[in-house]
């Protein structure tokens, strides 16, 4: 009787070890959000043009990650994308007003992520606020269209 | 309990491959009688048991049971009427994973809705009848082969059935437990008044507790009688199985082309197969 | 030619008729009421396959995903890409290498081991005995067995999975030093939970069945003596193995190709 007990209890360990494997896969591989991050405060940022942005592509400071990318979407207002941050509540009311954003690229093939450089406004942004100073992604393809675009005309 | 036989078997054929097993053979088995079916080994007595269980399908021919045509049944029917039955493998049988009396008690469990206690009384009450009472907690893997038989023969019994069939209960044991078996078969008919089916190549322990015997060759039943009448047969056939004379009509050698012609061809014998 | 043509026709008839006992066999076994005593004999048949199987399972996975990421590194960061280690990692052994490995794994490990008992069941006359106390062998002895692959190897699959890619974790972050946010944040950005892990899921489910399925079969269906258990053995893992990788071709190509 006792060897079927433990018998049962190792089925039951290995399948809720399934069950917890899951949900390990479904939150921290793929990325599915339930609640969480409460230590992060956002800011939104509108670009002309977000190159190859995902969402939970990191966001940095001077290089230091303070954040990741929570949501795009397309602003339908001035057909702009609408890029919600998230970033480190440590620099929340820290920022100043004039702080830019810009969409950079981790070497040649890298991935894309947003850096972050501030300003000396001395009023600072608050959580919600939108930075208006931003900077669009380098599209290669625009490059080299304006770089033949230069030869053509010399 | 009426007169008519309990198993009838008429006209049965089936063949393994191209090798024809039976031939139309019929059988009858009375009520409450030991029915032994002998005859040399490859002649297909393990099949017909198969047969008379249900388990294979003969060409031609049918089995009735009480009545009911065995190879006309559903599955499900089948399996009613095969709780009537009970069947002592060769080699016992046992399930390995369980215990001497998980075994015995299988078929309790099973088919009864039988509380634990009574359960246990019952298959304590078949485990004394074979003279293992002590040896319920052993696994199959620690018993003797005449233990495992004996064993196997309680969880047959475990359901009161009434047709068992014994397959070879004899073979590959010592004189000792051989005489226990032979003792427990025909005292276990004795007092339950079931009806059994021996089949076995031992003549002497077979003809000592059989009441009717069969005896089958070439797909056939060669001769069929009570044992007394059997052992002054005068078809030579017979009088050799009965006797286990070596030579005789059944012959020592394996069919061969002419011993001289064969010894002079050695040279070619790779070639010509 | 004549006797070939014949000969083919012979072998046609004879694979026609496995393959429809076979699936009579699986029909039969599956089909029944799920009952308190089922139960047990499943849970008993979990222990035996699944939780069996686990260290074998978990011991390649950790191996694989170590190897995935050291592999990927050299290549990635010539491109300066090293960050994509985690896409990488997470990509290649969700859809592809944990459902296949590990399913390769489990033939080997409990297919043949189910091929086995059960041949060894056969050849002892269990089954047969089964069949003459009145009890169904397909429902007592297979469709425990069945059941029971049926839901180990999707589990084994995530758990090859999750530990392949802490491995990965491991070599990439912890010694290769591969940032540890963007191991993870890329992994999460890329990686889709119905499109990769379900389809993953789904393919070990697929292999499960076929993989449990012709173990079983094999051990049902064998000749009864050492020798045939012997050879019974070595099929199962020689057609789950290839039923396993050609399924997987059809089955990548009908969730991530462009074949379909």
């Amino acid at each position: 009787m006792k060897r079927s007990k433990m018998m049962e209890f190792g089925v039951g360990l290995f399948m809720l070890a399934g069950i917890v494997g899951i949900i390990f896969l479904g939150v921290s591989v793929s990325g599915l959000t339930v609640g969480g991050g409460k230590d992060t405060y956002t800011l939104q940022a509108n670009f002309a043009n977000i190159g190859g942005l995902k969402s939970q592509a990191r966001v940095t400071m001077a290089g230091v990650t303070v954040g990741r990318v929570e949501n795009i979407e397309l602003d339908t207002e001035w057909y702009d994308a609408r890029v919600t941050l998230a970033l480190d509540s440590r620099l929340e009311d820290q920022l100043s007003r004039d702080t830019t954003a810009s969409i950079l690229t981790s070497g040649l093939l890298g991935e894309q992520y947003i850096g972050l450089s501030v300003g000396g406004d001395p009023d600072t942004l608050a959580d919600g606020d939108t930075i208006t100073d931003t900077q669009s992604a380098l599209v290669l393809e625009q490059l080299i269209q304006q770089f033949v675009a230069n030869m053509a005309t010399d | 309990m009426n007169d008519s036989p309990l198993v009838v078997v008429e006209g049965l054929r089936f063949s393994r491959g191209d090798r024809d097993i039976f031939r139309g053979v019929d059988l009858t088995i009375p009520r409450g009688k030991i029915t032994a079916i002998m005859g040399p080994s490859g002649s297909g007595k393990t099949t017909l048991l198969k047969l008379i269980g249900g388990q294979l399908a003969p060409e031609a021919g049918r089995v009735t049971i009480d009545g009911h045509d065995v190879h006309a049944l559903s599955r499900k029917k089948l399996f009613a009427l095969r709780r009537r039955m009970g069947m002592l493998f060769q080699s016992g049988a046992l399930f390995s994973d369980l215990s001497v009396f998980e075994n015995v008690a299988f078929p309790l469990r099973v088919h009864t809705d039988l509380p634990d206690a009574m359960i246990r009384d019952v298959v304590l009450m078949k485990l004394e009848a074979v003279g293992l009472r002590g040896a319920r907690e052993l696994m199959p893997a620690e018993l003797s082969g005449g233990m495992a038989r004996r064993v196997a023969l309680a969880r047959a019994l475990a359901l009161d059935p009434e047709l068992i069939l014994y397959d070879e209960p004899f073979v590959g044991q010592d004189p000792i437990s051989m005489g226990v078996l032979v003792q427990l078969i025909r005292r276990v008919n004795d007092a339950l008044g079931l009806t059994a089916v021996v089949v076995s190549h031992d003549i002497k322990e077979t003809l000592s507790i059989a009441d009717y015997v069969y005896v089958i060759a070439d797909g056939k039943v060669m001769a069929h009688g009570t044992p007394q009448s059997l052992n002054v047969d005068q078809d030579p056939r017979v009088s050799q199985f009965m006797h286990g004379e070596p030579d005789g009509p059944v012959p020592f050698h394996y069919p061969a082309d002419d011993f001289y012609r064969d010894m002079l061809n050695a040279g070619n014998a790779g070639e010509m197969r | 030619m004549m006797t070939r043509i014949t000969r083919l026709g012979r072998h046609g008839c004879d694979l026609v008729e496995a393959l429809g006992r076979a699936g009579m066999f699986l029909g039969q076994s599956l089909v029944g009421r799920p009952s308190v005593e089922g139960f047990k004999l499943w849970l008993r048949q979990m222990h035996f396959i699944g939780v069996l199987s686990l260290a074998i399972v978990l011991v390649s996975g950790l191996f694989i995903g170590m190897v995935l990421a050291l592999q990927g590194f050299t290549i990635l960061v010539d491109f300066g890409a090293e960050d994509a280690l985690g896409q990488m990692v997470s990509l290649s052994l969700l859809r592809e290498l944990a459902p296949v490995v590990a399913a390769l794994l489990f033939a080997g490990r409990a297919g043949s081991a189910l091929t086995a008992e059960i041949g060894l069941m056969k050849a002892t006359e269990q089954l047969s005995s089964m069949e003459m106390i009145g009890v169904d062998p397909l429902k007592r002895v297979v469709a425990p067995r069945l059941w029971a692959g049926f839901v180990s190897l999707p589990l084994l699959t995530v758990g090859f999975s999750v530990i392949g890619i802490w491995g990965g974790h491991l070599v990439g972050v912890e010694w290769l030093g591969v940032y540890e946010g963007s191991y993870w944040g890329n992994m999460q950005s890329s990686v889709d939970f119905v499109d990769d892990i379900g389809n993953g899921m789904l393919k070990s489910l697929v292999f499960a069945l076929v993989v449990t399925w012709i173990a079983v079969f094999q051990g049902y269906d064998l000749v009864p003596t050492s020798e045939g258990i012997s050879r019974a053995t070595t099929r199962t893992v020689v057609y789950s193995s290839l039923a396993v990788l050609g399924l997987d071709f059809v089955l990548t190509a009908l969730m991530f190709g462009e074949l379909g």
